[in-house]
């Protein structure tokens, strides 16, 4: 576990590991809660500022970096997006015309990284495309299927399958097969021989707003959580899906992770990242959180509980009253201090397993979480 | 301070707790507009249940939370004629300042006495649980303040009444 730097408040992240001939560098890419996005880089132990995007004219609001192209997708809440290339020492922005009328909420490259899908508040997803012949992305649109704003979107590993969660509390999958970019071998799933656009599954699971969806790393699973403190977990997606509803006393989360086919890591207003692991039955619980939090020392509970004696005992003394106030609720005491509300794998390539992971939050901190020495955790990955 | 008192602040704090779970939301009816829902009310899928806790007829809290704002509204015990004007004329002071509170509302909501308009900004910019010590204290501290200002009234009017009566021995 590492803590990386403190900005102001930071809204959202996310890294790309790269192998550099013998060096391994982490880069990192995030916005201050602004419209900028500033990237960072770990040399030699000291994270220094390498570049700082500066386009868009309203917070940004999704940033998604794919690896093997390496290019930088951002969208905004002033409704456009830019694909941003590196070319020499510089990145340079082609605007996407995503053709909204209002914000872009979150944005996700497809596995394949030839497409990407924009989930915005007009209450429809952009699955956006390279054009060769204009040199241009080109937006296709998937309307009038979301009754609210489209908060998170995830590629499912087959580069056709999308799913969405939304503030009416549904998930759904669609599917984005565009003619001239996908061709039809690439899947016998669900949906496989379906046109873009059509609907495969409206999952009715939460009755909150949802948010936060992810498949798991083969697809087999989807997993997306709920405003009502609940997270959802979905096997065979397609006609008859099989549903599991965890639902867990603490804040509700905002993101999720497979971490393995077995494991999820969720994140949320709890400031504290949880563990949702499955048995060998396929049955989901919620685990443990992964950081320590610090207990409340014993020392001042002794203290209040003596005064408060002392107040009864002198009737209403001023132990009384000092003491008798409501106690005042205490910071989460994890390491990070407000809501978390993204969570990145961090993978090195050639590595199969996914053993660590970056969060950020709106404390302004993004932390960089390793499973390697929790050992307890180790059988699910 | 009473058990009741104690009782129905440790539930409002419960409660602000589970609802002061905010993030930035652009509106889905204006283009380019970033408005707390819980005033617009234009959406109903993005406002939660409200919440009203009461300790008695005279004092009750009303928590309504929507997907990025959070009003607190309060109703402060009036036993009698001179405390509901003190009350008003306090709680009409405290609101005319309301940019140097910052979560304060410029007018009370209907049927309470003072109202709070918290939004993700300020949760950005503030830790959730000063914030809801905040509210709690100023809950606490409003009853103390009104009967303190009804005692000084009452003891400058005993004076002024002595004072003035004095002429007449």
């Amino acid at each position: 576990m590492l803590l990386l730097f403190s900005t102001s408040d930071l809204i959202h992240c996310s890294a790309a590991p790269l192998i550099n001939n013998f060096t391994l560098f982490c880069l990192i890419a995030f916005c201050p809660n602004n419209n900028e996005v500033h990237i960072y880089r770990l040399l030699e132990e000291k994270w220094e500022r390498i570049h700082i995007l500066q386009k868009h004219d309203q917070i940004v609001s999704g940033i998604d970096w794919s690896v093997r192209s390496n290019r930088i997708v951002t969208v905004s809440h002033d409704r456009n997006s830019y694909v941003w290339n590196q070319e020499a020492a510089e990145w340079v922005p082609t605007l996407v015309i995503l053709r909204l009328n209002r914000a872009a909420l979150c944005v996700r490259w497809s596995p394949r990284e030839n497409k990407f899908a924009v989930g915005s508040g007009a209450k429809t997803v952009c699955i956006c495309y390279y054009e060769q012949e204009n040199n241009w992305w080109v937006s296709k649109l998937i309307r009038k299927r979301h009754d609210s704003s489209v908060t998170s979107v995830a590629w499912h590993p087959n580069n056709i399958l999308l799913a969405t969660t939304s503030t009416d509390g549904k998930c759904r999958v669609f599917s984005t097969f565009i003619k001239g970019v996908d061709t039809r071998d690439s899947g016998t799933g669900p949906g496989s021989d379906s046109k873009f656009g059509e609907q495969i599954v409206q999952l009715d699971l939460s009755f909150c707003w949802a948010f936060g969806v992810k498949w798991s790393p083969s697809g087999s699973t989807l997993a997306y959580v709920g405003h009502n403190s609940m997270i959802y977990f979905v096997d065979e997606v397609g006609p008859s899906p099989s549903a599991q509803n965890v639902a867990f006393r603490d804040l509700p989360l905002r993101d999720v992770l497979f971490v393995s086919e077995r494991m999820v890591i969720g994140v949320g207003f709890d400031c504290n990242p949880m563990v949702f692991a499955a048995d060998e039955r396929g049955l989901w619980s919620f685990i443990r959180f992964l950081g320590q939090r610090k207990t409340s020392s014993s020392s001042v509970k002794y203290g209040s509980q003596f005064s408060e004696a002392f107040g009864k005992l002198y009737g209403q003394s001023k132990h009384g009253i000092s003491n008798d106030t409501v106690e005042p609720s205490r910071p989460c005491g994890g390491i990070h201090e407000n809501c978390i509300n993204c969570i990145v794998p961090l993978k090195k390539t050639g590595d199969s397993r996914m053993t660590s992971f970056s969060t950020s939050g709106l404390d302004g901190k993004v932390v960089i979480w390793d499973l390697e020495n929790q050992e307890d955790l180790l059988e699910y990955l | 301070m009473a058990n009741t008192l104690r009782l129905y602040l440790t539930c409002i704090r419960n409660t602000l707790e589970a609802a002061m779970c905010l993030q930035n939301f652009p509106c889905q009816e204006v283009e380019r507009h970033n408005k707390p829902e819980v005033e617009l009310k234009t959406s109903t899928e993005l406002l939660l249940n409200p919440v009203l806790i009461c300790r008695n007829e005279a004092e009750k809290c009303l928590i309504e939370t929507s997907i990025n704002s959070l009003r607190i509204s309060l109703k402060v015990k009036q036993a009698d004629e001179l405390e509901n004007i003190l009350t008003k004329k306090f709680l009409r002071f405290l609101s005319m300042r309301a940019e140097a509170f910052q979560v304060l509302r410029r007018k009370p909501v209907q049927g309470y006495d003072i109202s709070f308009l918290i939004t993700n900004y300020h949760c950005e910019e503030m830790q959730k649980h000063k914030l809801i010590d905040f509210i709690v204290q100023f809950m606490e501290d409003i009853d103390k303040e009104i009967s303190e200002l009804k005692l000084s009234v009452n003891t400058r009017g005993r004076l002024v009444a002595t004072e003035f009566l004095k002429q007449f021995i």
